[in-house]
């Protein structure tokens, strides 16, 4: 098999036996529960765009190992083309689903791990690149979703993994042993975890000498003994067990995240990508970060679903003419397409490592994700805006159905003559869906702390500045000599 | 009559396209029907490549094409004149049978 259908990655996952729990109890089906469904679906878009003629050519790479055509989220980047096809798939994707579609961080994960295992090797003479690329193969030959899991719980902020009370606050080894290694911890706010078919572990930071320990890379299949799932909740997420087709706005789509515990599971040596090489713990973070940052193109496709949306209110509402409403859309989408800028800008400047992975503009790419931590937030408030209040006192769609109430909510909703309430109901739905309710997860809180919080951006950021340079024009431009 | 000159349809990713780009294959296969037909790229027998752009950056990967004779096309004006071009050729065709 190369390529997977969507209906082959669900008959795949259903194969899974993952340990799941949600609202304290063990969830027997996962593919099939309401709450976690529309997370799967989202996933499949990915696996039914590669086979769609008019997507494939972004949705899809030839292997650099066996030059078979590939999923592109199995693909490691050979070339600027592919990283800039990389930040349109996440546009293309995220306006496709309007969500977190949770392929992207495994694709980053071997990404990163393609580099960092070369120069491990290059140093230490160990053979990790030739285990990763004989991983990497497995992967794109079964077409899986792969997660990529980096953040420890982490326990007190203020001290160093090896100084915390509890050393299970991040991922460390327990046992080593001659057919593997034992690990215990556990990885917080994961993605599209049982959605995946594999798990990638990368350490969360910088390691020095004394957290040794802790400086692990390894690849486990999502089902492995000792891995436990807990689900978090999002906001207003039981409406997906109302039944109907309006009030969880988003009807086909949505995201998930869990808590993944690793309860003394063993790893086989053929598995493990870093051990105890503490000095690339940094790199590693850096340049999975540095993809996963350049990832959050995705939120430019949400974006353009939010902007539809807004537009779509306010010609329900008759006042797409006003003018101070077309200022707003104008203002929402040069917020949007400033986001596609960093992406395609990151992608564009990338570079070429020794292990013949090419990288992101690991400045750019920070860059553009400290844009997505503050914009779509903006975004948001302009759609709530053209809105209106009605977004949030809608009277649920029950009313809508009741011989009781039915006629009132249908003449006093009413707006534009031409639109029937329903529709008008239906896009209030998914603005609030996208700024409140489940997608607000990934749409606002995740733009705002997944693949790092802001701080961690400006920080990278004020690293890679060359201010020297900077300094040097204004100096010469004003005539100091030095 | 025969099926028409094979055309190997080529789209790009259609990451943000600013018109629909299958709406408009769809439109020139129906105008140029008997005429060409679209088929997928790489088959075998086709004269000719189309390559359907969501817009002018055209980023299709064209590579495997190359020495095959290519048209691009990245807005709806682009589909009338690709569908006037191949009217043109079959009729100079039919012309210089006669």
């Amino acid at each position: 098999m190369t390529m997977m259908t969507a209906e082959q990655y669900e008959e795949s996952l259903r194969r899974l036996n993952l340990v799941v729990y949600m609202f304290g109890k063990r969830v027997e089906n996962v593919v099939d529960d309401p709450i976690i469904r529309p997370s799967m679906n989202a996933v499949a878009k990915t696996y039914e765009l590669a086979h769609s003629p008019e997507h494939e050519d972004i949705m899809t790479a030839t292997s650099h190992i066996t030059g078979t055509r590939i999923n592109r989220f199995t693909h490691i980047h050979q070339s600027i083309e592919d990283l800039v096809k990389k930040s349109k798939m996440g546009r293309l994707l995220g306006r496709e689903t309007g969500c977190c579609f949770q392929r992207c961080v495994g694709m980053d994960a071997l990404n990163a791990l393609s580099i960092v295992t070369f120069d491990i090797d290059a140093k230490h003479g160990t053979e990790y690149y030739k285990r990763f690329m004989q991983y990497l193969e497995y992967v794109q030959e079964k077409d899986f979703t792969v997660d990529g899991a980096m953040t420890d719980p982490k326990g007190d902020r203020s001290l160093p993994p090896h100084k915390q009370p509890d050393p299970d606050q991040f991922m460390h080894v327990v046992e080593e042993k001659k057919d593997g290694i034992v690990v215990r911890g556990a990885k917080a706010h994961q993605t599209g975890a049982v959605n995946s078919h594999e798990i990638i572990i990368m350490p969360t930071l910088a390691m020095r000498q004394e957290d040794k320990d802790y400086a692990i890379s390894f690849a486990l299949p999502s089902d492995a003994e000792g891995i436990t799932y807990i689900m978090g909740r999002q906001s207003c997420d039981t409406r997906k067990l109302e039944g109907g087709t309006m009030d969880q706005g988003n009807l086909l789509f949505g995201g998930h995240e869990a808590l993944v515990v690793f309860d003394d599971v063993f790893v086989p040596w053929d598995r493990v990508f870093m051990f105890k090489e503490y000095e690339f713990s940094r790199q590693l973070v850096e340049q999975f970060a540095a993809y996963h940052r350049q990832s959050y193109a995705c939120k430019v496709g949400v974006g353009d679903v939010l902007i539809g949306a807004a537009q779509t209110a306010a010609e329900y509402n008759g006042v797409e003419k006003a003018s101070h409403v077309r200022d707003k859309i104008v203002e929402m989408n040069h917020l949007n397409e400033t986001l596609y800028c960093g992406c395609i800008a990151c992608a564009s400047e990338g570079h070429k490592e020794p292990s013949g992975t090419y990288c992101v503009n690991i400045l750019l790419a920070n860059v553009h994700k400290h844009n997505v931590t503050r914009f779509p937030y903006e975004i948001s408030r302009l759609a709530q805006d053209i809105a209106g209040g009605l977004m949030v006192t809608l009277p649920s769609e029950k009313d809508l159905q009741s011989p009781e109430t039915a006629k009132w909510l249908t003449k006093y909703f009413k707006a534009h003559h031409d639109i029937p309430t329903e529709h008008r109901m239906h896009i209030l739905r998914l603005i609030e869906n996208l700024t409140l309710g489940t997608a607000a997860t990934n749409y606002l809180t995740e733009s705002m702390h997944g693949a790092g919080s802001p701080q961690a951006q400006r920080i990278m950021i004020s690293r890679r500045i060359n201010m020297q340079e900077k300094q040097r024009a204004a100096k010469k431009l004003c005539g100091i000599e030095e | 009559m025969g099926e028409g000159i094979r055309v190997g349809l080529k789209y790009c990713g259609g990451c943000n396209p600013e018109y629909d780009r299958v709406a408009l294959a769809r439109h020139i296969e129906e105008s140029l029907q008997g005429k060409v037909a679209f088929v997928k790229p790489e088959r075998e027998g086709v004269r000719l490549i189309l390559a359907v752009e969501g817009c002018s950056t055209a980023c299709a990967d064209l590579n495997a094409f190359q020495g095959m004779e290519i048209r691009v096309i990245y807005n709806i004006d682009g589909g009338k004149r690709f569908i006037k071009e191949i009217r043109a050729q079959v009729e100079s065709f039919a012309d210089h049978g006669k």
